[in-house]
């Protein structure tokens, strides 16, 4: 940790005296070969106390321009075993091809595991490796700085035993779209009043940094105050109400020292005073072909989770959080009289009714506005998250 | 001023020659105007002296007396308007070694050998430098003894060792020094040699030259690089004592440079080496138009650096630790200001820097590439005098003089950043909260106690601060001192006796998080003794012999608490003591008039010394912490490892002719400290490590040949050489291993063997109106990690580049007089990009787009290309005048080329871009103002 805050300072210094002289950053896109790669990637952990997730993945060119997904590896054969051999499978998913589950399990805590898998005709397995129990999480907090919303997790192992930590966290906010639509195109030139809310939407995503700790150097195992996320002030996260699950694995020093190279890997590589970047792969081989490399590290541990909510009303009374992108500047509504507007709304995805035009007790059209900024589920889901307060 | 060959050779030149030293000298030696009838008009090209004396008796009352026979062989090439006779005759005569005299009667003699006396001349009891005993009106030679000391000392004979027993070898030594006549200071590297018979020698960093000469009568002529020509007639009767004083060579600027036998590269038998001089130093523009020692040592062939602004050092294929960079003998371990931006020395206060790159002499060692040997002005001990300058980010001032005049003298030199208050004025908060300044002070003081012993003492402090938008504080800081005594035994023997300590810290401090609120310190001392001794033992052998021994101690890094809150554990890595100790002895040989031979034996001896708690590890497998076996405690002062081995010097050159030579070399070096960097570039946060129980010192050989040749009468040098290098035990690391308060850093580091390998070829030219040099090299630095090593081994256990091979490298840095007051400098670059470690294939993992990465270093950054411009403009020249100024205007990075300083990748929003940053992406003007009074 303090390594990291060292070299993003030097090269920050670079950077800062650098500012002064008129340097800039350019894309850099190096003109590389494309080396013909196509190695199995294993993402996720043994549960100890839990389901187990895995999901497998082939690696990409770099030349190809990231879709969010992988290559998957279907139809592969799963198992967590022990070292007498019990195996437990793993089972791909029919809708999420590529990933794979267990039944929920309890480990035994003094056990070695490990992951064993047959995939593209070729055998895998990671090293065994000894449970380790995740300490519950003490609170996850948020507090105002001039940057935003900061919100930090705290833990404590009364054991000292943990030392390692790794967090994931899941971000879940409310919004709404621009235009609350009243009222449903029916078909055949007819409209009626809608029943499904489309104005009110929750949206979740994944996160995608590498958050890590380590307590080696403190005289007790307390993580205090680590900051996990930031949100500006102007974020949309926080326009109604927001929510933060946060779930903390205890990591063993091999498996954070992975996580810190790859975090160390993609996020902070190639600065002059940065570290090398490091071939990495990790605790995986290919038994049977022991030269080809296998991607992912994968841990045998619990899961111990909190969740955080933060509303508008909490945050101070002036910051504003604008719906960016789908604001009716963005998209003005439109007034379409009524002979047109029967044709209109036919068979049009790209705009929705949102209400009757009606003027002194005369209907004399429809208000109709982009699908985008009437109809709150092309971003998210309507349905209420069942732990939404 | 005058030139070596016969006047009948180079008609234009005596002619020129006459121009250039007469003129000036005819208004110092005749004050009242000529009577108009003593005043010679003429020209005379290839005549007879004879001739001349006619057409002067024709003109003028002047009577010519002398031996037709002495003068049968003088060939006479001059041209003359209105010329006063002395002026004629100093042109025409004493180049062809003849005299003359003119007494009151309007008599000229002109004698062969011995000068006729018609007086006793003035200064024949004292030294050089003394004023004229006699009275002007008693002295017929008036006219001529006005003249400047100098210029009157060339036609002084010199009585050496008279009164003394005649030595029985019919041989005797000539010794002294050579200094400025202006200042006082000591001239180092110059020629000091005879041409009949031919013998020579270089002055040393003392200015210190001894010549063995047969006895009798000789003429020693002094050469060197900015030095005006000088000559004196000595009478070699035994063993003794000549002080020469030269000029600086400021006419310089002048249309017509005579030629001198500048050709040190062809006959020294040095190489490899590179030497600077300050005035070189100055021309090369810079990015903050102040003069860069480091930036200026990068042009040379076989020396590159990572990165744009980085002023680590990577010579002849070695890492940036492996270069003994000395400041008047005293380590300097972080040369660089400001993360690299600016190098820790002060240019006012630099005389001269020798780049040793191969054929280390045996006495300098731990370190395995090279020897930077920089050595400070003395400071003038004739008077006082202050110089200075203000550029767009540093200013800085000089004050130098004598504290006993002509003895003993000070120079102290200070310079400072004023960034901070740059800073403070942006508009941006974060680099409100920023601040960015450094400071060096460097004093140097020398005193020559009696004729036999001097005493030297030198000190010097540079420090940085940085902070970034308030959360983390660096700081570091390098100290030097040394003190140096010489004493002459006799002409032949001389002995140096140097104390010298280094230092060198950093503090990082963080106070955001009052619960992780912490001090890092690191900290590094030395301080040892050395003993040299050169004795000439005769013009055939030149022996230097030596002793020096040195303690190192680190203190590896401590992590404090900071306030109250902190809950950081303090956390103190044991101290780190080592002692190095060396013994050395070297013969210079001349074998022959061809050959010369130099034979240097070094025996260096480290131990690691206690108190220290030592791990044993299992053999045969990776060092980690499950291969622990037990840990051995060492006692205060107990010797837990020693390294101790020859390192061999030897280099030879074969003169093929007069103007070019062979030359070969083998060395090998041994280094008990390594900095410890797995970043690309040098930070302040690496740390020195000593060898210990684990980490067994580098150990490097080099094999070098090379051929030089000069034309144009030596004004035109030019060398191709090649080396091959073996390095065993240099230190790399395991992917993303963790340096910083690593208590077994031998898990993380593994010892691997490195080669390099190129051909340097150098074209230089450095007199004349357009100087400079070109030049142009290709090498390789690859580095291995042994299969037997590690199983976690770098690249499969296969060759890779280091992060400093770049391959083709060339720079051109020409200068241009335009007259004496305008100069202008350009620098042009070249070089391969640095290796790169470059992604190859993506995947997801943890929800974002991940990249795996190539072998280290397979793949290469775009190609480095940077011209600069600089101008300097002088202030008249008048002599008298309160203070000199210049300016020094420049362009830096003319072409604008956004060439890359890193290159990066990073995963931002779930996607991996790849971004080059360019820190001189525009045309970086400047403009610095210099002073001297």
């Amino acid at each position: 940790m303090i390594r990291r805050r060292l070299l993003s300072g030097a090269a920050g210094a670079a950077a800062l005296l650098a500012l002064l002289l008129g340097s800039c950053i350019d894309p850099f896109r190096p003109e590389v070969q494309d080396v013909a790669t196509n190695y199995l990637v294993v993402d996720g952990f043994i549960n100890s106390d839990g389901v187990s997730n895995i999901k497998l993945s082939r690696t990409f060119s770099v030349s190809t321009a990231a879709s969010g997904t992988a290559p998957v590896e279907s139809r592969a054969q799963v198992y967590v075993e022990d070292e007498q051999g019990a195996r437990y499978p793993l089972t791909e998913a029919a809708a999420a091809p590529g990933n794979y589950a267990s039944a929920a399990l309890r480990l035994n805590p003094a056990g070695k595991y490990r992951l064993h898998l047959f995939a593209g005709g070729q055998e895998y397995a990671s090293d065994y490796t000894a449970v380790r129990p995740t300490p519950p999480i003490d609170s996850v907090t948020w507090r105002l700085t001039p940057d935003g919303v900061q919100i930090n997790v705290n833990t404590h192992d009364p054991s000292n035993q943990t030392r390692y930590y790794r967090w994931s966290y899941d971000e879940t906010w409310e919004y709404t779209s621009a235009f609350r639509s009243t009222i449903e195109y029916a078909g055949g030139g007819q409209f009626r009043p809608r029943t499904e809310d489309i104005y009110r939407c929750w949206a979740s995503r994944p996160s995608t940094a590498i958050r890590l700790s380590s307590t080696t150097r403190l005289s007790q195992d307390v993580v205090s105050q680590y900051p996990l996320l930031t949100l500006p002030p102007t974020a949309v996260q926080l326009r109604y109400k927001y929510s933060m699950l946060v779930r903390q694995y205890a990591q063993t020093a091999e498996e954070f020292a992975y996580w810190d190279l790859l975090r160390k890997n993609t996020e902070s590589i190639g600065g002059l005073f940065d570290p090398l970047p490091a071939q990495l792969t990790g605790n995986l081989r290919c038994l049977s072909t022991p030269e080809a490399p296998v991607l992912g590290y994968v841990g045998v541990y619990s899961v111990a989770e909190k969740r955080l909510f933060i509303s508008r009303s909490q945050l101070p009374p002036l910051w504003s959080m604008p719906n960016v992108g789908y604001t009716a500047n963005v998209c003005p509504p439109d007034t379409i009289e009524l002979p047109l507007a029967l044709v209109y709304f036919n068979n049009n995805p790209s705009i929705l009714p949102v209400e009757p035009y009606i003027v002194n007790g005369f209907l004399l059209g429809y208000i109709g506005a982009p699908t985008a900024c009437v109809d709150c589920r092309l971003r998210g889901t309507n349905v209420r998250p069942p732990f939404w307060q | 001023m005058s030139s070596p060959h016969p006047p009948h050779r180079r008609p234009a030149l005596a002619l020129l020659g006459l121009l250039l030293s007469g003129a000036p000298a005819a208004y110092a030696q005749q004050p009242a105007p000529a009577a108009p009838d003593t005043l010679v008009t003429g020209r005379f090209v290839e005549a007879g002296f004879e001739q001349l004396a006619r057409s002067v008796e024709s003109q003028t009352p002047y009577r010519f007396y002398f031996d037709p026979a002495s003068v049968e062989t003088l060939c006479v090439n001059v041209a003359a308007e209105r010329q006063p006779l002395p002026v004629l005759l100093d042109a025409v005569l004493i180049r062809a070694g003849l005299h003359y005299a003119i007494d009151r009667q309007r008599r000229v003699f002109v004698t062969a050998g011995q000068p006729i006396r018609l007086g006793l001349p003035p200064g024949f009891f004292r030294d050089t430098t003394a004023a004229p005993s006699l009275s002007e009106d008693d002295d017929p030679l008036a006219g001529l003894n006005r003249a400047r000391p100098v210029r009157r000392a060339t036609d002084r004979v010199y009585d050496i060792g008279l009164g003394q027993p005649r030595p029985a070898s019919g041989k005797a030594t000539l010794a002294g020094h050579l200094r400025d006549a202006r200042s006082g200071e000591p001239v180092v590297g110059a020629t000091v040699y005879t041409e009949q018979p031919s013998a020579g020698t270089a002055t040393d960093e003392f200015g210190y030259y001894a010549l063995t000469l047969p006895l009798g009568r000789h003429t020693v002529l002094v050469r060197g690089i900015g030095l005006k020509d000088s000559r004196r007639t000595v009478v070699l009767h035994a063993d003794g004592k000549l002080e020469i004083e030269t000029e600086e060579d400021v006419t310089a600027l002048r249309e017509v440079v005579i030629e001198a036998e500048k050709d040190k590269n062809v006959s020294g038998l040095q190489m490899g080496l590179e030497r600077l001089d300050i005035k070189t130093i100055r021309q090369v523009p810079t990015a903050f138009g102040e003069a860069d020692l480091l930036r200026v040592v990068l042009t040379l062939p076989g020396v590159k650096s990572v990165g744009e602004s980085s002023t680590g050092l990577n010579v002849r294929g070695g890492a940036v630790d492996q270069n003994l960079i000395l400041f008047n003998d005293a380590v300097v371990y972080n040369p660089a200001h400001l993360f690299g931006f600016f190098s820790a020395f002060n240019p006012d206060m630099l005389k001269s820097v020798e780049l040793y790159k191969s054929a280390i002499p045996a006495k300098y060692g731990g370190r395995l590439s090279s020897v930077l040997d920089i050595v400070t002005r003395e400071g003038n001990n004739k008077k006082f005098g202050a110089s200075g300058g203000i550029g767009p980010l540093t200013g800085r001032l000089t004050v130098e003089g004598p504290i006993l005049k002509d003895r003993a003298s000070f120079i102290i030199s200070g310079r400072s950043s004023y960034s901070d208050w740059l800073l403070r004025r942006l508009p941006v908060k974060s680099f409100r909260e920023s601040s960015a300044s450094f400071n060096d002070l460097s004093a140097h003081l020398s005193w020559e106690l009696d004729a036999k012993n001097s005493v030297y003492a030198t000190g010097y402090l540079s420090q940085d601060q940085f902070r970034l938008a308030s959360d983390t504080t660096f700081r570091y800081q390098n100290r030097t001192a040394s003190l140096k005594w010489k004493h002459i035994f006799t002409n032949k023997l001389y002995a140096v006796a140097t104390a010298n300590y280094s230092g060198y810290q950093y503090r990082i401090r963080s106070e955001q998080n009052a619960v992780n609120a912490s001090e890092l310190g690191y900290q590094l001392a030395q301080g040892g003794g050395q003993l040299d001794f050169s004795y000439f033992l005769s013009q055939r052998h030149t022996l230097e012999f030596g002793a020096s021994s040195t303690r190192y101690r680190v203190q590896p890094g401590s992590l404090q608490p900071r306030g109250t809150e902190s809950l950081i554990r303090p956390e103190v890595l044991a101290r780190e003591q080592g002692q190095e100790s060396a013994l050395y002895v070297s013969d210079r040989l001349e074998l022959g008039p061809r050959l010369s031979v130099a034979v240097g034996l070094r025996y260096s001896l480290y131990q690691a010394l206690g108190p220290q708690a030592v791990r044993r590890y299992l053999a045969g497998v990776p060092r980690s912490e499950a291969t622990v076996l037990d840990t051995v405690q060492y006692g205060r002062g107990r010797v837990l490892a020693t390294y101790h081995g020859p390192e061999y010097r030897l280099s030879a050159r074969y003169a093929l002719t007069t103007g070019s030579s062979l030359k070969a070399s083998y060395n090998r070096t041994r280094q008990y400290i390594s900095l410890l960097t797995n970043t690309a570039a040098v930070s302040p946060t690496d740390v020195w490590k000593l060898s210990d129980a684990h980490l067994r010192p580098q150990l490097g050989d080099q094999v070098a040949l090379g051929y030089y040749h000069n034309f144009q009468r030596n004004t035109v040098e030019t060398s191709v050489e090649v080396y091959y290098k073996w390095l065993r035990d240099v230190l790399d690391y395991k992917s993303g291993a963790s340096l910083l308060l690593n208590r077994n850093l031998e898990t993380d580091v593994v010892n691997a063997q490195g080669r390099a390998y190129g051909v340097e070829l150098l074209v230089k030219k450095l007199t004349g109106k357009l100087n400079g040099w070109l030049s142009y090299s290709y090498s390789r630095a690859l580095l291995r990690v042994p299969p037997a090593v590690a199983t976690d081994m770098v690249n499969g256990g296969r060759w890779y580049p280091s992060n400093f091979d770049k391959p083709h490298d060339a720079t051109l840095a020409g200068n241009y007089r335009v007259n004496r007051r305008f100069s202008a400098s350009l620098n042009v670059t070249y070089s391969t990009g640095r290796p790169i470690t470059l992604p190859l294939a993506q995947y997801y993992l943890g929800n974002s787009l991940r990249v795996y990465y190539s072998d280290r270093n397979a793949y290469r950054v775009p190609d480095y290309f940077r011209a600069d411009v600089g101008l300097n403009i002088e202030g008249n020249h008048k002599v008298r005048k309160l203070a000199h100024g210049y300016w020094t205007l420049g362009v830096y990075n003319l072409t604008g080329r956004r060439n890359p300083y890193s290159v990066y990748f990073k995963a931002e929003n779930g996607r991996i871009n790849g971004y080059q940053l360019s820190i001189f992406a525009r045309p970086i003007p400047n403009l610095t103002y210099n002073f001297k009074f």
